[in-house]
């Protein structure tokens, strides 16, 4: 992958390998419809969510008028592959596909969605959380359906801060403190890793105070803002490189097989990271089971409330479908603005199984999930705090070429890390070839 | 009489003509016309002549990964060969039942699919689980990382190695068989060792199949891909253009860029033509002196 980190991909990583084998047969006759549905409306689903196998049975066997035919196309990238090719070879597209946030205007620029709001999707309601809506929609446009969100805090080891009197860092000044004593006590022990995922650094950024991107679809579609080099992004970046640099934070990639097991041995006292993270430390965590907290992410200033968010996901429509109507049902309702949270509804199986954090407010503010405790941080129930963050977090727009920025992001973070660049310039250069790039796809380029 | 052993003979090639047909020369034919197309995000699709193909052969990020490959195939084709030869000599010569054995497990790598053989040296190559880690932990290199950015392509080299290897063995084996072994009664009649044999006798006669080798593996080398794609994640190594295939395939798939990319993918295939011809020529000029 070239690489295209995509947040949202990784998370399910562990959940894909043990069902992507399953999901390649299931296609479209694995799930099998009640007998009364044969003249149901069968309706295409590419998605890669964890257990989404339950979500699909589940809507099936509750449903008569729509029948889901879902397919694992694979996670992130190698999803978006499929669909690129569908889109440009004008045939062979699902009607209703799971695209991630950052995702959202690459695709749209190729004209493939259909417009939900014609259909009777609205935020009018309140029913979704404005930020994702607003990433969702585009003017009065309505792309995509959010699902699920990252809102970042700051994950830690609790028992290794308090056993060597270190004060779990609430600036990020602090934090750099940390990173010091962190590594003074054992030369082999990091506060973190920086493991160069564009969509985290984007996250960091965020709530850095960086909003780099400018783009509306709608209103001008040939015009885009690009400011990545604006003080409030370099301040972000030069401060992880000078822990890098330093030799205070590793820089093993995330979610390679190491990282994960080097979460577990203590190497790696923190993670700042997104509200779907506990899940995949739960996956990957054997011995410090319980041992982790959740703080909210250091601050730039001292008292400051400051948030960002790391990935998720929504539901598009295809415009190849031939039932738009149906389909954007389904994008609806396949994660429903639910009252309740009964076991083996959708947001049950969504919460509890997926580690999803759901940008449906009806069930973020559900006390299910309010509450809910997880074995990994063992008397703590963090999501008040990710809740919290997700409140607070404004308006972020992106490029429809994303992945061009996001692959020239990481690999000259890839230069700095290898000493082959200053860290100064990272920023600097990703501007440079994304506005070069820009323009010769035939934008006008604002900062 | 003779027509109709003529059309007998195309329906027998038949089916493999309309595969190489529908499933080659036809999507050459249309990458052909989209090398030859502009198609910008904002803008529509027109004609461009070799615009792509200049762009190309100035791109930095393509020259780059071109150089990567090409350092890659230095470094591992000479070992391999040599190491497969050496082994196809040895087996050769001994013709035991544990030459039998050694020439199945030699071969059995190549029994792997890449993508699986990828995803097992990721795991072998790992600090945390891995064997090869735990031994230079011992021996006094607590720091090795075989996914560091300038490690990176010897670890490649390494499963390249492991995979074809035992392979080329067998094709060198094979050719050691067809000599005529009243070759060697003369040789040792006429006082000949076993190395003198192997270098003037059996090196000489098999030269064909070692350039086939050296051949193959060259092309390999320079449409290195599966490895890289699927050990990514594990590494900072592998940017946008780490090899030129793994560059044509993000520009189509990640960036949209289908008539550059079918641009970048002409120019590889060109290249790999020309080396392959250039060391083909090469190879006989020499045997010829």
């Amino acid at each position: 992958m070239q690489k295209t980190l995509r947040s949202g991909s990784f998370k399910k990583a562990t959940a894909i390998f043990t069902t992507a084998a399953v999901a390649a047969l299931m296609g479209t006759f694995g799930v099998s419809a009640p007998a009364h549905a044969a003249s149901a409306v069968h309706v295409k689903v590419w998605a890669w969510y964890p257990n989404f196998k339950e979500v699909v049975a589940k809507y099936n066997a509750t449903h008569t008028d729509i029948q889901i035919d879902w397919t694992n196309a694979g996670a992130g990238g190698d999803e978006y592959t499929k669909l690129k090719t569908c889109i440009k070879a004008k045939s062979g597209c699902p009607d209703v596909a799971m695209i991630e946030f950052q995702t959202l205007p690459t695709f749209s620029i190729l004209n493939p969605f259909v417009d939900m709001g014609k259909y009777g999707a609205s935020n009018a309601d309140g029913r979704y959380a404005g930020w994702a809506w607003a990433q969702a929609t585009s003017g009065k446009v309505v792309n995509a359906i959010p699902v699920d969100g990252g809102p970042m805090a700051m994950l830690y080891r609790k028992d290794l801060f308090a056993a060597n009197n270190i004060k779990v860092p609430t600036t990020w000044a602090e934090y750099a403190s940390a990173a010091a004593a962190i590594h003074k006590l054992d030369a082999n022990q990091y506060i973190a890793t920086y493991g160069n995922d564009p969509g985290w650094a984007t996250g960091l950024m965020w709530q850095g105070g960086c909003l780099p991107y400018k783009y509306n679809g709608t209103a001008a579609k040939a015009t885009v803002g690009i400011n990545l080099n604006q003080a409030s992004c370099k301040k972000v970046l030069s401060y992880w490189g000078d822990l890098v640099s330093q030799g205070l934070v590793d820089t093993k990639p995330f979610f390679s097989t190491d990282a994960g097991a080097d979460f577990d041995t203590g190497k790696y006292w923190t993670w700042v990271a997104a509200g779907w993270t506990p899940g995949y430390l739960s996956g990957v965590l054997k011995t410090t089971t319980g041992k982790w907290a959740v703080a909210p992410t250091p601050q730039w200033t001292a008292g400051a409330d400051a948030q960002g968010d790391w990935g998720g996901s929504s539901f598009t429509v295809m415009n190849q479908t031939k039932h738009p109507k149906e389909a954007t049902s389904v994008a609806m309702n396949l994660y429903p603005p639910q009252k309740t949270i009964d076991a083996g509804s959708p947001w049950d199986i969504g919460l509890n199984s997926a580690f999803l954090y759901p940008l449906v407010t009806g069930v973020e503010s559900n006390a299910a999930f309010v509450n809910h405790t997880y074995p990994v941080f063992a008397d703590q129930q963090p999501n008040p705090i990710y809740i919290h963050a997700s409140k607070k977090l404004g308006a972020f727009q992106w490029t429809p070429f994303q992945d061009f920025i996001y692959s020239t992001l990481h690999d000259e973070t890839a230069q700095a890390i290898a000493k082959k660049e200053p860290w100064a310039s990272v920023l600097d250069n990703v501007q440079t070839k994304a506005v070069a790039y820009a323009k010769k796809q035939g934008f006008k380029v604002t900062a | 009489m003779k027509r109709r052993q003529v059309i007998i003979g195309w329906l027998f090639v038949l089916p493999f003509v309309l595969v190489v047909f529908f499933f080659l020369v036809l999507p050459l034919i249309y990458a052909g016309y989209l090398s030859s197309q502009a198609d910008s995000l904002v803008g529509g699709q027109h004609f461009v002549g070799l615009t792509n193909y200049i762009d190309t052969f100035k791109d930095p990020l393509f020259l780059e990964g071109l150089k990567r490959v090409a350092i890659y195939a230095a470094i591992s084709i000479p070992i391999m060969i040599s190491v497969s030869l050496t082994a196809a000599l040895t087996i050769d010569v001994i013709q035991t039942r544990l030459a039998r054995v050694f020439r199945l497990i030699a071969f059995m790598p190549y029994a792997v699919p890449g993508v699986v053989a990828a995803l097992m040296w990721g795991f072998l190559y790992s600090q945390q689980f891995g064997p090869i880690y735990w031994v230079a932990k011992r021996l006094g290199y607590p720091n090795l990382d075989m996914f560091a950015p300038n490690v990176f392509i010897y670890s490649i080299s390494g499963i390249a190695f492991w995979a074809w290897t035992g392979y080329n063995m067998i094709v060198l084996y094979s050719a050691l068989q067809g000599i005529s072994r009243e070759i060697y009664e003369a040789a040792i009649v006429d006082g000949a060792s076993q190395k003198q044999i192997a270098w003037r006798i059996k090196i000489p006669a098999i030269k064909g199949a070692i350039v086939l080798t050296v051949l193959f593996s060259l092309i390999g080398s320079m449409q290195l891909f599966t490895e890289p794609r699927i050990l990514s994640r594990y590494t900072n190594a592998v940017t946008l253009g780490y090899t030129p295939n793994i560059y044509a395939f993000n520009l189509a798939f990640n960036q949209s860029q289908f008539n550059y990319s079918a641009a970048v993918s002409f120019a590889l295939g060109l290249i790999v033509l020309v080396v392959s011809y250039g060391f083909l020529l090469r190879s006989r000029r020499m045997a010829d002196k």
